[in-house]
């Protein structure tokens, strides 16, 4: 049998203790979370504080809205972050920043709060993409050697494996994110936002008892979700359809716990799918399921039960780390800039295209 | 179904569909995957930190053994590559989960050198070209990520998928580039 490769990692121990702040803000989460690596090689979470934008039931967060939210919580946030971690901004080594994938105006906002921390306090900055944000973050909480990562978010979806200083994309969404897809069912049927549209399904789904077919729609590697969310929503047009779920004597109803049900047991079916494809292809053995989707309980099941069949681990955190927030900016910048990267304040724009794949990881073997 | 078209695939030796048993031939060699230096099933990869001095690095030259071992050039299982996937198409076979670690290569003592494809569990029927331009952007997908040095190889073997498909290629190779634009987040500068 082949054995284990070892492989030296390029990452020196620190020569003495490094401090970053992280600054989160691609979509409606506005967090920030300072984080400690030590010369004994531990990594310590100092805080995590984040904000969310809630809107009411039916609505999603509009760029615009989202970004005024992010400056008017920006100081609090921070301030917050600063007196949980018991240190001053004098403190810290570096600040780190989403630089992107995200909405727009939110991402260009929490830019700007970095920018000015970064001039008024003379401490490097450190653009960071949002993805490898969540992937470092997940390898770190969890201890997860060289997993296939499942990232699922609002707005992304992909099913990442690392190979050679790169996180490569085997799979992803080809139109909206499961995130996405899950949140748009959630205003069609009016559930609330709060704490989030995923959650109120999840827990809907957990009453619902009648598998309706949707569309099954992998294609190669990827899947596409669109077609599923209306197919979805053709559903509540049927005239089977109770919204209220109260059903007379003998009649056939569907209910919306039904098609919360229906829903995610076939969108989940689809990533497990190419999820394994990815495993096998790769002979990994370990699976770390990431972003905000990742912590429905009935992914992380199913997930479960396939890594279980193939004599795997499955590796998920919780919703402190797995929604988006500072910390993990802050960990996957920290990483970096020990690498000795840092952006330049002319160079720290943000973009709303920044591919998982294009980012070099210069920090693993 | 495939084998009646040609194409090198494991013959069938039993089936017992009470007990849900397939029995499949043998075939002795190694996954084309391997063979490129993407590691072994199995294999797992072990990140250290610096400080642990007497550490064993790898040893890059094991691929190369391989593909001396089997008296084979890169570039001539390439070919082989395109060759099957040809033939399969032409059949109206969509493999639907082409990667490098389901091709395997006889090993010269079996007295062959033919180029084998396996795991047909997700395959199925179809003639449309989009289905087929899908299946060759799976596995395209796959040298990138698994052989990252070696790219350039998929373009050998889409000479020989083409070559070998005749005038089908041409819709086919245009609904490929097609589906490589797909995927999100793609950088629309330029």
């Amino acid at each position: 049998m082949p054995g284990k490769i070892r492989k030296r990692s390029p990452l020196k121990l620190p020569d003495k203790p490094y401090i970053a702040l992280g600054l989160e803000g691609s979509a409606n989460k506005l967090g920030a979370g300072v984080i400690k690596h030590s010369p004994d090689g531990s990594t310590v979470v100092l805080s995590n504080v984040r904000h969310t934008y809630i809107t009411p039931p039916g609505e999603g967060f509009q760029p615009r809205d989202t970004a005024q939210h992010h400056r008017q919580w920006a100081m609090s946030i921070i301030k917050d972050a600063m007196k949980q971690a018991g240190i001053s901004l004098h403190d810290i080594d570096c600040i780190c920043y989403t630089k992107g994938p995200g909405m727009g105006a939110p991402l260009t906002s929490v830019a700007l709060v970095a920018r000015t921390l970064s001039l008024l306090y003379g401490k490097p900055l450190v653009g960071v993409n949002h993805c490898v944000g969540h992937i470092e973050m997940g390898r770190q909480i969890t201890g997860a050697q060289n997993p296939v990562v499942l990232y699922v978010s609002g707005g992304n979806t992909q099913v990442i494996a690392y190979s050679q200083q790169c996180y490569r994309i085997f799979g992803e969404t080809l139109d909206i994110a499961v995130g996405n897809c899950l949140d748009r069912f959630a205003r069609v049927i009016n559930l609330r936002n709060d704490p989030s549209p995923g959650y109120n399904i999840e827990q809907e789904a957990k009453k619902g008892t009648r598998l309706l077919p949707l569309p099954y729609t992998t294609k190669g590697m990827d899947v596409s979700l669109s077609g599923i969310l209306t197919s979805t929503e053709a559903y509540t047009l049927d005239k089977r359809f109770r919204m209220d779920g109260v059903a007379n004597e003998g009649e056939d109803v569907i209910t919306s716990q039904d098609l919360c049900f229906s829903l995610q047991e076939t969108v989940f079916a689809m990533l497990v799918e190419i999820t394994e494809r990815a495993m096998a292809h790769i002979g990994s053995k370990e699976v770390l399921i990431v972003g905000g989707v990742g912590c429905n309980e009935r992914l992380q099941e199913m997930m479960g039960v396939m890594a279980q069949e193939r004599d795997g681990q499955i590796f998920a955190t919780d919703e402190r780390f797995c929604i988006d927030n500072g910390i993990m900016i802050a960990q996957a910048g920290l990483l970096s800039y020990r690498m000795g990267f840092q952006t330049p304040i002319t160079k720290s724009t943000c973009t709303q295209r920044f591919r998982t794949d294009e980012v070099h990881v210069a920090w693993r073997a | 179904m495939s084998r009646r078209a040609g194409v090198n695939v494991p013959s069938v030796r039993m089936v017992d569909a009470l007990e849900g048993v397939l029995g499949l031939q043998w075939i002795d060699g190694k996954s084309v995957r391997f063979l490129l230096g993407g590691g072994a099933e199995g294999e797992e990869e072990i990140e250290e930190s610096a400080y642990e001095e007497d550490d064993i690095l790898e040893d890059q030259s094991e691929e190369e053994d391989a593909l001396v071992e089997f008296n084979i050039s890169k570039d001539e299982v390439m070919q082989k590559i395109g060759v099957e996937i040809a033939k399969m198409h032409k059949a109206d076979v969509i493999h639907g989960d082409l990667t490098t670690s389901n091709m395997m290569l006889y090993h010269p003592r079996s007295g062959l050198s033919d180029l084998v494809l396996i795991d047909f569990g997700l395959s199925y029927i179809s003639s449309l070209v989009e289905d087929k331009a899908v299946d060759l952007y799976v596995l395209e997908r796959a040298f990138s990520s698994t052989h990252p040095a070696s790219e350039n190889l998929f373009a050998s073997v889409l000479q020989a998928y083409e070559r070998t498909m005749g005038k089908e290629w041409q819709s086919i190779g245009r609904r490929l580039d097609d589906v490589r634009l797909r995927g999100r987040k793609r950088s629309m500068v330029g």
